[in-house]
Parts: C-alpha cells; sequence; structure tokens
C-alpha cells in the first residue's frame, strides 16, 4: 500500500481494488497508518484521498538501514563474547590438564 | 528508497561467520548471563535476559540505549533443534512478558536462527527473519505497512 501511495495520493477506494481485499480490511490497515502518522486522509466530497506523508517513509527507510546495523552490531558484540569464552575454556581445560599431570604451556592460544 | 526498505525487511538474512564452535555459538545465543553480554546494538547494555528454551517457552530480552530508554522483545520457541536451529513466533512485549498489540491485528513475526559447522572450529550463524499474515493472503505490502506502524511507534518513542 504504501509502494502504491508512493506513486500519488488515493482514495479508499482506489486503494481496495489492486489489493483483493475488503474495503473493511482496507479501512482498519489504512487506520493502522493514519494513526501511526505514516498517512493523512482527506475528506474530499463524498471520498477520503489518503496521503503519504513523505517524512514518514523516510523514517521507515532509514530504520530499515538500521535493522541491520541492528544485528550487525550485536553480532560484533557476540563474536566479542565467544572469544572471550574461547579463552576461559582453553583455560579451563589447561587447569584440567594440569590435574592430570599434562603441561600445556607450549600450546599457542 | 522505499523499495529498498521493503526489500531489506522482507527478506532480513544476516549471516555471520564466528570464529568459534558451534556449541559454543549455541550457549553465547541460549545462556541469558551470555546473551546480556552482546544483546543490542553499540552503546546499548542489556539489563535483562529470561530463556525458557523449550518448544512453548519463551524469551524475553531488554536492551537499555545510552539515554536510559528500554527496549523489550519477546518470543516463544516454536522449534529446538540443539545445537543446530531455533525458530521464535515474536510478540510485541514489554518488562512484564507479551502484551496484545493496540489493535489486535498484529502480524506474525519468525525468526529462525541456524548454526551450521563449517570446519576449522567455525560456525555460520544464519538469521532470517520473515512477516507473514496468517489466513488472507494480503500480500507483502501490507505486511510492510504494519511493520512500518511498528517502526514508527518506536520511533516515536524515541522522540
Amino acid at each position: 500500500m504504501i509502494k502504491r501511495l508512493s506513486q500519488s495520493p488515493a482514495s479508499v477506494h482506489g486503494l481496495t481494488e489492486p489489493f483483493a481485499l475488503s474495503q473493511q480490511m482496507i479501512s482498519k490497515h489504512i487506520a493502522y497508518l493514519v494513526r501511526a502518522r505514516i498517512v493523512k486522509k482527506t475528506k474530499l466530497g463524498r471520498e477520503s484521498v489518503v496521503t503519504l506523508r513523505p517524512e514518514a517513509i523516510k523514517a521507515v527507510s532509514d530504520w530499515a538501514l538500521d535493522y541491520r546495523r541492528f544485528w550487525e552490531e550485536s553480532f560484533d558484540k557476540l563474536d566479542a563474547v565467544l572469544t572471550e569464552m574461547k579463552k576461559k575454556e582453553v583455560k579451563d581445560g589447561r587447569t584440567r590438564d594440569k590435574s592430570f599431570g599434562k603441561s600445556c604451556d607450549h600450546q599457542d592460544l | 528508497m522505499a523499495e529498498r526498505a521493503t526489500n531489506l525487511l522482507e527478506n532480513l538474512v544476516i549471516t555471520r561467520i564466528f570464529d568459534a564452535p558451534r556449541e559454543l555459538v549455541w550457549k553465547a545465543w541460549t545462556d541469558p548471563k551470555l546473551v546480556m553480554q552482546w544483546w543490542g546494538p553499540t552503546g546499548f547494555t542489556s539489563p535483562s535476559c529470561e530463556i525458557d528454551l523449550r518448544v512453548g517457552g519463551r524469551y524475553l530480552f531488554c536492551m537499555r540505549a545510552p539515554d536510559g530508554q528500554e527496549f523489550w522483545s519477546g518470543g516463544e520457541y516454536t522449534e529446538i533443534a540443539a545445537p543446530e536451529k531455533i525458530v521464535a513466533v515474536l510478540f510485541y512485549a514489554n518488562k512484564n512478558g507479551k502484551v496484545e498489540p493496540a489493535d489486535g491485528n498484529d502480524v506474525e513475526v519468525r525468526d529462525v536462527v541456524t548454526f551450521e559447522e563449517i570446519g576449522s572450529g567455525q560456525t555460520k550463524l544464519t538469521f532470517k527473519r520473515s512477516h507473514w499474515d496468517e489466513g488472507e493472503d494480503t500480500g507483502s505490502n501490507q505486511i510492510f505497512d504494519k511493520l512500518a506502524v511498528f517502526v514508527a511507534e518506536l520511533a516515536a518513542k524515541v522522540k
């Protein structure tokens, strides 16, 4: 729907057609978008015209990039956690080995 | 611009190769104490994390922004195959757990995480997020719209 509205404003009726959905469903969906201030709805005679708020689509698009960044940055941190875990495991392994009388001092970390 | 956003959101697949054995990556992903060490982007901390790792069990993560704002994420596990795969369906959450979306008309968001051994002690993690509406075939644009709403709400909260 946002894609459709990015081309031009449309009436509620006009928005119902391409989506093979009931007008009720579409209206509900539009209400959702109005509430979120992604679109605005204006009365034009008997029809309601729905217009996309350009600032909203930019926010969404920026956020989409942030969305990926969110995971990438979390994964960077996860990577650091794993490095610590590995170090700890090697250290624990050493302690265990020593208790069995083995020396791992030559082991390269 | 919108097109790119749509593609990003509908096919969000992120892979990362970690230089660690699979069991370790699995542990870092499923042990709350460890998750709290990495959950959230740069500058964020994670003050709380609960994980009930079983099918039907839930998780509740929290991350705190540098300005103190807290964001809660929750999901219910629908498939767990240790140490290879986790599938969860997300829900809106606050510090008390699951909350119903304001309009009661939620879209299902599902995360599939797979852990793959790729040799040399390395693990390939694939994170896949998908959105779909149950029931009617409402088309991907609507799904994106709903996500956009969620984003807008989130953005409004941040302001």
